[in-house]
């Protein structure tokens, strides 16, 4: 306690300009550092050690890869020495930096016990599929395996990672846009909510992809039919949501704008779509999860492109490797889609209260 | 008719309102008339549920009424207008804009684009804002937020500003500074003003004239001219004899309301 209020006070006294800490507002980073309990050494220590154990066992991970004898013999290849390599590279910068800088100490600190895990995971993992076969192949096919799988495919896997993304975001531009629509205009209107209300009632609970042997049918092109089955998934909640959100806007904001002159234009674009802007991004995201299954169905159902027809084709050849390649490019295609979505979703929700804690 | 635009009539009006909770309506004013003259500052005070708030809401044009009618300029009220400005006792900034944006709303609504940067930032000096430019209003405390609430509604320059308790929710100190806020945006900009409180030191401070409304169904139980010159000691023997008047009216308006009622 005492080194903190010397490090307020004794700096400005001793300053060669008589220049005065007090007049100017410490910022953040030094409110932080102000506000923070100091650390004990043994503290300070332990800390360091956390951070350095990711490195610790990624070492290990390699060494058992390379050092220990396989199951059988088992040919295997450099590329999962590469990937661990990268993956521990993208590590040590983060420990150099956090050397230098104290926010990034505390920000891998953070991260540190989560980063030794997965290093763990993917040991035990190695452990129990090439090293022992304690999980069998075909089955379980060893990281190594499935690496080479994505690697193998990776010009076939880019063009189902594009040609899925063109039918995602096909089908949720359609489903956002009319769901938008009817959901603000349900809102406003009493009478349109008289019509739209009921509609929805009835078609919401059924899921989207109930449809799909149908639309396999009746449609006359499978990727407009997987568009409209993606398309309806998404106009539901997004409906539901923009609704409630225009329902909730407190009449107050309404009657300024009526009394500022606002036309009735002005009433939609600049009071009720913003203010109602909070559900319809939950409205968003629950259509984002929604779109994406309706999709893996559909590619898997009928679309001959795509990564859900890429997964399903593999298992005709029983290639278990490139199946779990196929789910780890989902994983990371869906997660960047999803890390965009609430990206935008912070900027454009930045005036809510509680966004900059 | 004068020259100067800000003339209000008030002429007979009743206003009913039907009740949700019960299949019954509630007479929420009763044959209020009244007449306020362009650039005048007249405050009506009232307990809670006297009507004062419907009265104000009638003549900005965000409710109608069930008999009598409202003039502005010799003109029929119906619907909202920007000449009729309105500054809420709260809670109506728009959340999701800014303090410039805020202020900015009635100007593009109106389309004028080209005074509007430099007029918004007039105004946010003059209600020193000018540090809060950007900020949100869950950033801003409660009684900068009533000083953007004005800024807003007299960026449009309105002939008439209705206050509807617009200094109701902030502490006494805020209160009285915000007061004499109210005075010089009334003796710059020349309009009328009109204000509703239930804080009778306030309405003797701001106003040439105070209506005293009493309650269920709201009338107007008395009408007091002020002549005292701006600005106002609080505690002046005149500031007291008024006050001392007001409340009796107020306590009168409360017996005859028993009387009625039995």
């Amino acid at each position: 306690m005492t080194d903190k209020t010397a490090s307020l006070t004794a700096e400005p006294v001793s300053a060669a300009d008589g220049r005065r800490l007090e007049s100017r507002a410490p910022t953040p980073w030094e409110l932080r550092q102000i506000e923070a309990a100091p650390k004990s050494k043994n503290r300070i220590a332990a800390d360091r050690a956390i951070c350095t154990l990711p490195l610790i066992i990624a070492v290990i991970v390699v060494a058992q890869y390379k050092m220990t004898p396989n199951l059988n013999d088992a040919a295997t290849t450099n590329l999962y020495t590469g990937f661990i390599l990268l993956m521990t590279s993208l590590v040590l910068i983060k420990y150099i930096r956090s050397f230098f800088s104290k926010t990034s100490f505390e920000r891998l600190l953070e991260r540190a016990p989560l980063y030794s895990v997965g290093f763990l995971l993917f040991a035990l993992y190695d452990y129990a599929t090439l090293k022992t076969g304690i999980l069998p192949l075909p089955y379980f096919p060893w990281p190594d395996r499935i690496l080479n799988g994505i690697y193998e495919d990776r010009v076939l896997l880019l063009d189902c990672v594009k040609n899925s993304l063109i039918l995602l975001f096909s089908g949720y531009f359609a489903g956002a846009s009319i769901g938008l629509f009817t959901g603000l205009s349900a809102g406003l209107s009493r009478r349109v909510r008289y019509w739209v209300l009921p509609l929805v009632q009835v078609l919401g609970p059924i899921p989207s992809t109930t449809w799909l042997p149908i639309i396999l049918i009746v449609a006359a092109s499978l990727f407009g039919g997987s568009v409209f089955l993606i398309a309806l998934g998404v106009w539901y909640p997004l409906t539901m949501t923009s609704m409630q959100g225009v329902l909730n806007i407190p009449k107050a904001n309404f009657e300024a704008a009526r009394i500022l002159g606002a036309s009735k234009a002005r009433l939609l674009f600049r009071v009720a779509l913003p203010a109602a802007m909070p559900n319809i991004f939950q409205g968003l995201t629950q259509g984002m999860s929604v779109a994406c299954t309706a999709l893996m169905v559909a590619e898997m159902m009928g679309v001959e492109s795509g990564l859900g027809w890429y997964i399903n084709w593999q298992r005709g050849w029983a290639e278990f490797a490139k199946m779990y390649g196929a789910v780890i490019v989902i994983c990371v295609t869906f997660s960047i889609v999803n890390f965009l979505l609430s990206f935008i979703k912070r900027r454009v929700l930045r005036w809510q209260e509680g966004y900059w804690n | 008719m004068t020259a100067r635009a800000g003339h209000i009539s008030i002429k007979d009006v009743t206003k009913i309102f039907a009740r949700t909770d019960l299949n019954a309506t509630l007479v929420a004013l009763e044959s209020v008339s009244m007449e306020i003259e362009p650039t005048e500052f007249v405050s009506i005070v009232g307990t809670s549920g006297c009507g004062k708030s419907t009265l104000l809401r009638i003549i900005a044009g965000l409710e109608t009424v069930t008999f009598g009618q409202a003039y502005c300029d010799g003109e029929p009220i119906s619907g909202t207008n920007p000449k009729r400005g309105l500054v809420f006792q709260e809670h109506s900034l728009f959340p999701w804009l800014s303090v410039r944006d805020n202020i900015a709303f009635g100007l593009r609504a109106a389309g004028k684009f080209k005074s509007l940067a430099g007029l918004v930032d007039k105004l946010i000096s003059l209600v020193g804002l000018s540090e809060f430019a950007n900020s949100y209003p869950h950033q801003l405390s409660g009684g900068m937020r009533q000083r953007v609430s004005l800024a807003r509604a007299i960026a449009v320059s309105p002939d008439v500003l209705l206050l509807d308790e617009p200094l109701g929710a902030l502490d006494s100190f805020t209160r009285m500074n915000m007061q004499d806020e109210l005075l010089k945006l009334w003796h710059e900009h020349k309009n009328t003003m009109i204000l509703i409180t239930h804080d009778v030191d306030e309405a003797i401070y701001l106003s040439q004239r105070i209506y005293i409304m009493s309650p269920r169904p709201g009338r107007i139980a008395g009408e007091i001219p002020l002549r005292m010159s701006y600005p106002r000691n609080r505690s002046s023997s005149e500031f007291v004899n008024v006050r001392n008047e007001i409340l009796r009216k107020l306590d009168f308006a409360k017996e005859e309301q028993v009387e009625y009622n039995l």
